[in-house]
């Protein structure tokens, strides 16, 4: 079992070609530690959703390479599980259809999977809903689905696509905190895109900020404030100025050329 | 600005020459005073064909067809837009024509044309009358959604820079429905293509290219079955590319309604 | 902070609203019907051109009440619509995904099915009638070809229109090839399916139609009821007939394709395209 869960080598993303083409990310070195929470932050358009949907497999690198476990990432696949910001739900499935739906694919039987997927519904406190079809949830709900979605099925490591962005303040709030309590619990790996600071600096083991694009690892800063976080404690303040100094940067220089879309 | 002016009037022009046939049709008009619509473009037609030095029997049938699908088309586009307008305007309009509309709109032409075969015979009558019904309702019901789709606020916008309720009609609602009213169009002719083939097949005496598809298969002469069908076919693209994208282009779409 | 998801509304006012709804339908019926039986009542319009309602009803309790001639018909049209929209239904859907999935095959069939789509549905039956001869077999292959093309063609818009994101999801989890098909992309192309389906069924009625009339071994059939009538000038038959053929189409929309979208995509709160 190596320390590093996952490996990223010199990986370049171009989308397009020639003149038109777009470098989302050029020449990233990361590690992720087994069992961290890694938060990757940055202003709009430096690649971190593209990061995440390279580790996922979604896409491929147009240099470099991506090891998961040491084995070079080439598809998606169950060892991953990925949360949306548009939750992305099955609206033809239950709550607890989706949930089962990872499970049943990776060939667990019907009645193991059904109990399984009980214990995560449970854990992201939905009892009561497994019956319920998507389109009768809140935004905070359904992102709880899709959670429990993605960890049903034990993947290595979990990938979180600024999955509280469309949810309001206060259920986003309650989101994070449920968040790391269930990290806690379940001691995934954890890499998580955001634009708010707050979030990482609340979530965070190691925060990644990177440049503007084309994107590259700008610097990292490592948050080892005792959890649970407090939001407004000093040291916690301390931590998010560093943050932002660094960010500051970037956010000017990406602002020359689209709208900056970062809260402090 | 220009092309909103001009669609008006076609529609106009278009129900005005469809109910002037009509009326030929019915026998109020006297003929030795008023001929019709057709008749006058029958005898151009009949004129232009016997100018030609070979008389193709060919395009003397799409001809006819086409004759037919021109004449019914305005008829249905016609009746269809004035029928639509009103019923999306008056909510007691609508709820009394929507039942009737949904009901009667699956029934096929070629099951209506024997009635109209023993009302009106066979021939032209019956076969423009079909084609003009197959192509109203599928239009009045598209102007109908359009009509009652228009924003509420742009009617108020034009209240207040002082256009009267009547005078609404044609700057507010028409314009703004002009994308639903040209889905409908497009529709309504499509069948009304189709309906007038259909029809010819039972009703045509002697002319049409419905008529030369069907007579042919009666005596098992495939060759010009086949080549009929082709013949639909490329008629048909002819007719969709070069008629319908035309108007199109020079209406709606230069008004940015719909995506070209 | 948390919703409860929607209650089933009360039974006594889904009653209510049903009932509402089948009046506000009628009434325009109703009124026009009256009109029109006075206007032939007042001998305005000559009874023998154009029948009034009350003859007309009369004639449908003859022919399907006594005479049960109507069953026959209505019963003989149903069973070739069945075969043929069934044989639709089932190549249309695979027809679809097929081309849906596969570009190479899409690019091949994409521009045959488009001319095809453009010949009237009616004017194969001349050629059917001459390779399959004049009975039922000619009728069910127009009732197939009707359904076929709307059904293969909003499959395959189904297909392509389903988001990205829901792939990457289903990838993610494990499913790949035929599972993905089956379990995600058949679901989730179900709106336009559907419409592919409604669309199929009036197409395929209104070919079932011209069918019998056109095929002249075709005894029994709906299309052909008419059709005779014609020889024994009978105009009120021809009204009951067109009659049955409107609230068949009507029936078959509203009954059949309306539940199977309340039992699918209304259920998931995938609304419809309407």
């Amino acid at each position: 079992m190596t320390q590093n869960i996952i490996e990223i080598h010199g990986v370049s993303k171009q989308y397009g070609k020639g003149n038109r083409s777009v470098v989302a990310l050029k020449d990233v070195d990361l590690r992720f530690h087994r069992g961290e929470f890694a938060v990757l932050i940055g202003p709009s358009g430096c690649g971190k959703s593209t990061m995440l949907y390279l580790i996922a497999g979604f896409e491929s690198p147009t240099h470099g390479r991506i090891l998961l476990d040491g084995n070079e990432i080439r598809e998606p696949g169950p060892n991953r599980g990925f949360v949306f910001q548009d939750y992305v739900l099955f609206p033809w499935k239950t709550v607890l259809g989706n949930v089962m739906f990872g499970l049943r694919r990776t060939g667990v039987p019907h009645r193991e999977a059904k109990q399984t997927a009980l214990q995560f519904i449970e854990m992201v406190h939905l009892r009561g809903f497994e019956h319920a079809f998507p389109h009768t949830l809140s935004g905070g709900m359904k992102q709880r689905v899709g959670i429990a979605r993605a960890l049903a099925y034990d993947p290595e490591v979990l990938l979180m696509d600024e999955p509280f962005g469309a949810l309001d303040a206060q259920t986003r709030k309650l989101m994070q905190q449920e968040t790391a309590e269930i990290w806690k619990e379940t001691g995934k790996t954890v890499v998580f895109v955001t634009h708010s600071v707050i979030e990482a600096t609340y979530l965070a083991d190691r925060v990644i900020v990177m440049t503007a694009r084309p994107g590259r690892v700008k610097g990292i800063i490592d948050v080892d404030l005792p959890r649970p976080r407090q939001y407004t404690e000093d040291h916690y303040l301390h931590i998010r100025q560093d943050i932002l100094g660094l960010l500051e940067e970037e956010i000017r220089q990406s602002a020359l050329g689209t709208t900056s879309t970062l809260t402090p | 600005m220009r092309g909103r002016r001009w669609i008006l009037p076609i529609l106009l022009v278009a129900g005005f020459l469809g109910l002037w046939e009509l009326a030929a049709h019915l026998g109020w008009l006297n003929p030795s005073l008023m001929s019709s619509p057709s008749r006058i473009a029958d005898a151009l037609w009949k004129t232009h064909v016997r100018r030609l030095p070979e008389r193709s029997i060919l395009l003397t049938h799409i001809g006819v067809s086409l004759q037919r699908v021109f004449l019914a088309g305005m008829i249905g586009t016609g009746s269809g837009v004035l029928i639509g307008i009103l019923m999306g305007t008056s909510r007691v309009v609508y709820r009394l024509f929507d039942p009737i509309v949904t009901l009667l709109m699956p029934i096929p032409g070629i099951a209506q044309a024997p009635l109209f075969i023993v009302w009106l015979g066979f021939g032209d009558p019956t076969i423009i009358t079909v084609g003009a019904i197959a192509s109203f309702f599928p239009i009045a019901f598209n102007t109908a959604a359009g009509v009652r789709s228009v924003d509420g606020q742009l009617v108020r916008a034009a209240r207040l820079m002082g256009v009267s309720p009547a005078g609404c009609l044609p700057r507010v609602y028409l314009p703004s429905a002009a994308g639903h009213i040209m889905a409908g169009v497009k529709l309504g002719w499509a069948r009304c293509w189709r309906t007038v083939i259909a029809v010819e097949f039972v009703a045509a005496a002697s002319w049409g290219l419905g008529y030369m598809i069907w007579d042919a298969s009666e005596y098992i002469r495939s060759g010009v079955v086949f080549g009929g069908i082709l013949l639909l076919m490329l008629v048909y693209f002819a007719m969709e590319r070069v008629v319908l994208e035309g108007v199109e282009r020079l209406t709606v779409r230069r008004w940015g309604m719909i995506q070209s | 902070m948390t919703t409860t998801p929607r209650l089933p509304e009360k039974t006594e006012r889904r009653w209510l609203r049903a009932v509402a709804a089948v009046f506000w339908f009628l009434l325009p019926f109703l009124l026009v019907g009256a009109v029109w039986e006075l206007t032939i009542r007042a001998g305005w319009v000559s009874s023998a051109s154009l029948p009034a309602p009350s003859t007309i009803l009369r004639k449908a309790w003859d022919l399907s009440v006594r005479e049960g001639v109507l069953w026959e018909h209505l019963g003989r049209s149903f069973y070739r619509l069945s075969i043929g929209y069934a044989l639709a239904m089932g190549s249309g859907l695979l027809f679809g995904s097929l081309l849906a999935m596969n570009r190479a095959l899409r690019e091949m069939f994409s521009p045959i099915l488009s001319l095809l789509i453009s010949v009237p549905t009616i004017a194969w039956v001349p050629v059917f009638l001459i390779t399959m001869g004049l009975g039922d077999s000619t009728v069910i292959a127009a009732v197939f070809l009707g359904g076929f093309f709307a059904i293969t063609y909003n499959t395959i818009r189904g297909i392509e229109m389903v988001e990205p994101s829901t792939i990457r999801a289903a990838r993610t989890m494990g499913a790949r090839g035929a599972r993905l098909f089956v379990s995600v992309l058949l679901p989730a192309s179900s709106v336009s399916v559907l419409t592919g389906l409604r669309l199929g069924i009036g197409y395929s009625w209104r070919a079932l139609v011209g069918g019998e009339m056109l095929s002249a071994m075709v005894r029994w059939g709906i299309g052909k009821m008419i059709y005779q009538a014609r020889f024994w000038n009978d105009v009120v038959a021809m009204f009951v007939g067109l009659l049955v053929i409107g609230l068949t189409g009507f029936l078959l929309d509203r009954l059949l394709i309306r539940q199977l979208e309340r039992a699918t995509i209304e259920r998931w709160g995938m609304v419809s395209e309407r």
